[in-house]
């Protein structure tokens, strides 16, 4: 026998509180991945191709007012500007649905390609969109969800606009972060129920990247003092911007996870010393046979250490294969898309983790250095 | 005589250990008579305490019969035997086993919880059963604050509270020091006396067996004498 | 025939260390879980308190928030006239055409902007929402770029407290006053005259009509009148049930809250479970003495789970009292439906702590049940034995 199989022996001696131990870490640490990771997409949205290379344009005022038709030609001149297409919330139902399950922007057909070039899609979607006014390109998740391939038509009813719109399916797109969204021709829009003259905000490609700050100052300036006046800003800070309006959500999230860990530690601190408990007696004749308090130490910590690190690496690893290869878009109502457990997100829950093994260990140790090996013979009578 | 209180006939337990089977009792016939109180002894393995568990009904034999009261205690069913024990049999253990969160008097009380009694009978019986064994005054008191003779004596009160007709005590004074073992014989002698109790004892002293009005020796499963 | 009480509780506290450790643990559990409750409460609840069943709220048929509605002028001057319509003791008819638009304001603490929703309004628009009232200041004079804000939005947003002023739409607002709303949703909002704000950020229409019925017959009426009138591209319905309708914030708050309900309540049942074995194990001669005494198999199991519930009990009273002091916090976020900053404040209903409690009770008897059946299945000679 060695002093590892020992070791082994004795975590495994009860068989069902080692079970329970490492599930309830398992769970727990599950638990803090999930947090940390909705943590992230919330606080650090994916970041999409050539998204260093976009400028969004909106009202200044807010998201929600419109910016005239006018400003266009002013932008288009500014040097470093590539390309600019207008992007216009449509806030469309489909199908009598209670809520939008996805959004729909309008913008320039020509311009899908230069401004949002990452997009693939297979067959001719782009030449159909270019060359029919009432064709859209859907996103493959919508298009998957809903059963919807090229050809087909779909009506929305806009929450936004008096009335309904109906389109046919150009292409199906992926390869963006999210590929949820439709996109329609502005020109149709305005034809029908839009608002000629208006449109929601604009995006644009600047030529590389070093023109990025001064075009969006140049743009910031180029409209400053008049009737609408624009916040131009990268597209980072413009999903930052969504970020900041969610809230106290984070905060929440934050707290929660702090919750998670401390109770963690709680439970995990407790077992291991009903763990020791159990076996003051067994300790208490090492003791007598010669062992050294550090000894027996070393035995309690590897002990608990090894059942932190056996939840570890199922609760952490349970959390990876569920979010890598489950359907997170189905499990979370289309809350979340992404879902992904980055290596440092991994590396926090390993680190906790540890710190259990060790805290957990304290507690039961200092107990068994005050025990004198006549009390601890005499403990279970 | 009487009709014995405790009628055994023919009573066999084999245990198996492993691949080896054990015999601890071998067609055992015995009767105990009404107001006895007969010490069983004998070495350990000797199958005294397997004897005594099958009498309570807290075992089971293999086969033979044992009737105590006229009823045959091997026939009755887990809840049948639990409600008998109950009514039947006070049980008096070699470590007390007293619960420890339970003061004196709530220990006593406890199978008294089982019958139907009203609060204030119960009351009234637990205090009786506690000036018995002389320990009315440590009624407040948990069992860590008892000696181990007061400890036993409570047990003692305990297993007469419901009145049983049997009492069996399994190595009373083994965790004992002679002078609270003789307050712990004493006090059982006192209950055969004073109020007619069948007693049977299992114990490997004789200083023990010596206050017994029967001493049997078992060995190897047999009797002996 | 039961055990007493007094015995499971006082082996609840026996163990204290283990049993501290397993109550806290249930109580952070139940807090959690009652708190992320309690907003979706308090969401609910500002819904819930903000319509007055005599008012008739009318917007633009398809729109889903106020902010994307549309009612023309010429839409207006047919409604307005209606004898359905109550009027006041001037004569004037309880019509309040106003004007909501959303503005980007930077927050308190810096860190990045959120949509503040902007209401325009007249005087007959304030009194139909008597809810609401000035706690300090003044409300605002029409035409000279006066505001009024709800308190709640004054605490998280920079410029918000009265004497301060604020930028938008290329003027200088100045904030005169501050009101409560009553939990309402009107707490989310910042409130302007609406001519001005119907001049000031461009707009030719309004949003909305809020009118007060001049009977719940006369309610009807509206709704049915202006369903028929094709001149009206309108949806009318009661108040209360147009707010009622815009909860749907409150959804992902709720998954959220069950998702963690359901993960922690699996750690909770595991260390319940841990506690109630090692109880078990270590009482195993003592249970055999009950069983021995003539207690039944039965009672040693609804023992050990009563013990188990008592235990989970306790760590749900801690939960709750944990979770108290957030009880009437405000706190905000994006509202899916407004597109903008709603705050509502944790609510702990007296129904949501009697769900912590039956939460937790249901985790200690799950964790206890396992336990429990081992403790009433040991055979009651080797409980004696076991030392």
């Amino acid at each position: 026998m060695t002093v590892s199989t020992f070791i082994l022996k004795n975590a495994l001696r009860n068989k069902r509180r080692a079970l329970l131990s490492i599930s309830s870490v398992a769970v727990s640490l599950f638990l803090l991945v999930t947090l940390q990771v909705a943590l992230r997409e919330l606080t650090l949205p994916p970041q999409s191709a050539g998204a260093e290379l976009r400028v969004a344009v909106r009202n200044k005022i807010s998201l929600t007012n419109p910016l005239p038709v006018r400003q266009r030609g002013v932008i288009e001149k500014i040097p470093g500007v590539e390309a600019v297409t207008p992007f216009t919330w449509f806030g469309g139902k489909y199908k009598g649905e209670e809520g939008m399950s996805f959004a729909q922007f309008a913008m320039d057909a020509e311009k899908l390609h230069s401004v949002f070039g990452e997009a693939k899609m297979n067959g001719d979607g782009y030449e159909k969109f270019n060359a029919t006014k009432d064709a859209c390109v859907l996103g493959k998740i919508t298009a998957d969800k809903y059963h919807l391939k090229v050809g087909d038509q779909i009506t929305l009813d806009s929450t936004v606009y008096p009335g309904s719109l109906s389109f046919h399916i150009a292409g199906i797109y992926a390869g963006t972060p999210d590929d949820r969204n439709m996109l329609f021709r502005q020109d149709y829009l305005d034809e029908s129920i839009g608002v000629p003259g208006y449109v929601g905000m604009w995006w644009l490609k600047v030529k590389s990247a070093d023109d990025m700050a001064p075009v969006i100052k140049a743009i910031n300036a180029a409209f400053q003092n008049t009737s609408a006046e624009v916040r131009a800003e990268s597209e980072r800070n413009f999903q930052l911007g969504f970020i900041s309006m969610l809230g106290n959500i984070k905060t929440l999230i934050a707290s929660i996870s702090t919750v998670v860990v401390f109770t963690l530690v709680l439970v995990t601190a407790s077992t291991m010393s009903m763990a020791v408990r159990e076996r003051f007696r067994e300790l208490a004749i090492l003791k007598a046979l010669g062992f050294r308090r550090r000894e027996l130490f070393a035995f309690i910590l590897a002990e608990s250490f090894g059942l932190a690190v056996v939840g570890a690496l199922l609760g952490i690893g349970g959390a990876y294969c569920l979010y890598t290869f489950g359907n997170i878009g189905k499990m979370t109502a289309g809350i979340f898309v992404s879902f992904e457990v980055t290596p440092r997100i991994m590396g926090v829950a390993a680190l906790v983790a540890a710190l259990l093994g060790i805290i957990s260990a304290v507690a039961p140790s200092l107990s068994v250095a005050r025990m004198s090996v006549v009390n601890g013979l005499k403990t279970l009578d | 005589m009487a009709e014995p209180i405790v009628k055994i006939r023919e009573l066999t337990k084999l245990y198996s250990q492993g691949e080896i089977q054990v015999t601890a009792l071998d067609r055992i016939t015995l009767d105990i008579a009404a107001g006895e109180f007969l010490a069983l002894m004998g070495p350990s393995g000797s199958g005294k305490s397997t004897l005594l568990h099958i009498i309570a009904g807290v075992d089971r034999p293999t086969s033979g019969q044992c009737l105590v009261q006229g009823v045959d205690v091997t026939k009755l069913n887990e809840s049948q035997l639990a409600d008998w024990r109950n009514q039947n049999v006070g049980f008096i253990f070699q470590t007390f086993n007293l619960i420890p969160v339970l003061t004196a008097a709530e220990n006593v009380e406890l199978p008294l919880l089982l019958t139907r009694l009203s609060r204030t009978q119960r009351r009234k019986q637990v205090e009786t059963a506690l000036e018995v064994v002389g320990l009315a005054d440590r009624a407040k008191h948990l069992p860590r604050q008892l000696s181990g003779g007061q400890e036993q004596r409570v047990a003692i009160a305990r297993a007469l509270v419901t009145d049983p007709a049997l009492i069996v005590a399994d190595e009373p004074t083994g965790n004992l020091d002679s002078h609270s073992a003789q307050e712990v014989l004493s006090a059982l002698q006192a209950l055969r006396k004073d109020a007619g109790k069948t007693i049977i004892m299992v114990t490997h002293d004789p200083k023990a067996a010596a206050f017994g009005t029967r001493q049997i020796h078992l060995e190897k499963g047999e009797l002996s004498q | 025939m039961a055990l007493p009480l007094t015995y499971n509780f006082r082996n609840v506290l026996v163990r204290w260390r283990a049993t501290l450790a397993t109550i806290l643990g249930i109580g952070l559990v139940v807090a959690v879980f009652v708190l992320v409750q309690a907003l979706a409460v308090g969401l609910e609840k500002s819904a819930s308190n903000t319509g007055d069943p005599r008012n008739i709220m009318i917007v633009r048929k398809g729109s889903t928030a106020e902010s994307t509605s549309m009612v023309s002028l010429a839409q207006l001057q047919i409604i307005r006239y209606w004898e359905q319509i109550a009027r006041n003791e001037a004569g004037v008819p309880l019509v309040s055409a106003d004007v909501i638009t959303l503005i980007s304001q930077p927050r308190i603490d810096g860190r990045g902007e959120a949509n503040v929703s902007v209401r325009g309004l007249t005087p007959v628009g304030m009194a139909l929402r008597p809810q609401v009232k000035l706690i300090s200041g003044r409300w605002f004079t029409p035409g000279k770029r006066e505001v009024a804000v709800s308190q709640k939005m004054a605490r998280r947003f920079a410029g918000f407290h009265v004497g301060d002023s604020f930028r938008t739409a290329g003027n200088t607002l100045t904030v005169v006053g501050e009101f409560d709303g009553s939990n309402s949703a009107f707490d989310s909002e910042v409130w302007m005259d609406a001519d001005e704000t119907r001049s000031l950020f461009d707009r030719q229409n309004y949003s909305s009509l809020l009118v007060r019925a001049a009977s719940p017959q006369a309610g009807q009426e509206i709704v049915s009148r202006i369903e028929a009138d094709k001149r009206l591209p309108l949806l009318a319905g009661p108040e209360v049930k147009y707010y009622g309708d815009q909860t749907a914030t409150a959804m992902p708050i709720k998954i959220l809250g069950n998702f963690l309900a359901t993960a922690m309540s699996i750690g909770a049942v595991f260390a319940a479970m841990n506690t109630m074995y090692a109880s078990v194990g270590s009482r195993t001669r003592e249970i055999g003495t009950l069983r021995v005494l003539g207690f039944r198999r039965r009672t040693i199991l609804a023992g050990f789970i009563i013990e188990g519930a008592l235990l989970a009990a306790i760590g749900g009273v801690v939960g709750c009292l944990l979770a108290l002091p957030l009880h009437g916090v405000s706190t905000g976020t994006m509202s899916f439906n407004s597109f903008s900053e709603t705050v509502f404040e944790f609510r702990i209903t007296p129904w949501l702590a009697a769900k912590g409690m039956i939460f937790a009770v249901v985790v200690g008897i799950i964790g206890s049940l396992l336990p429990a059946i081992r403790a009433s299945r040991l055979p009651v000679i080797t409980a004696l034995k076991s030392v």
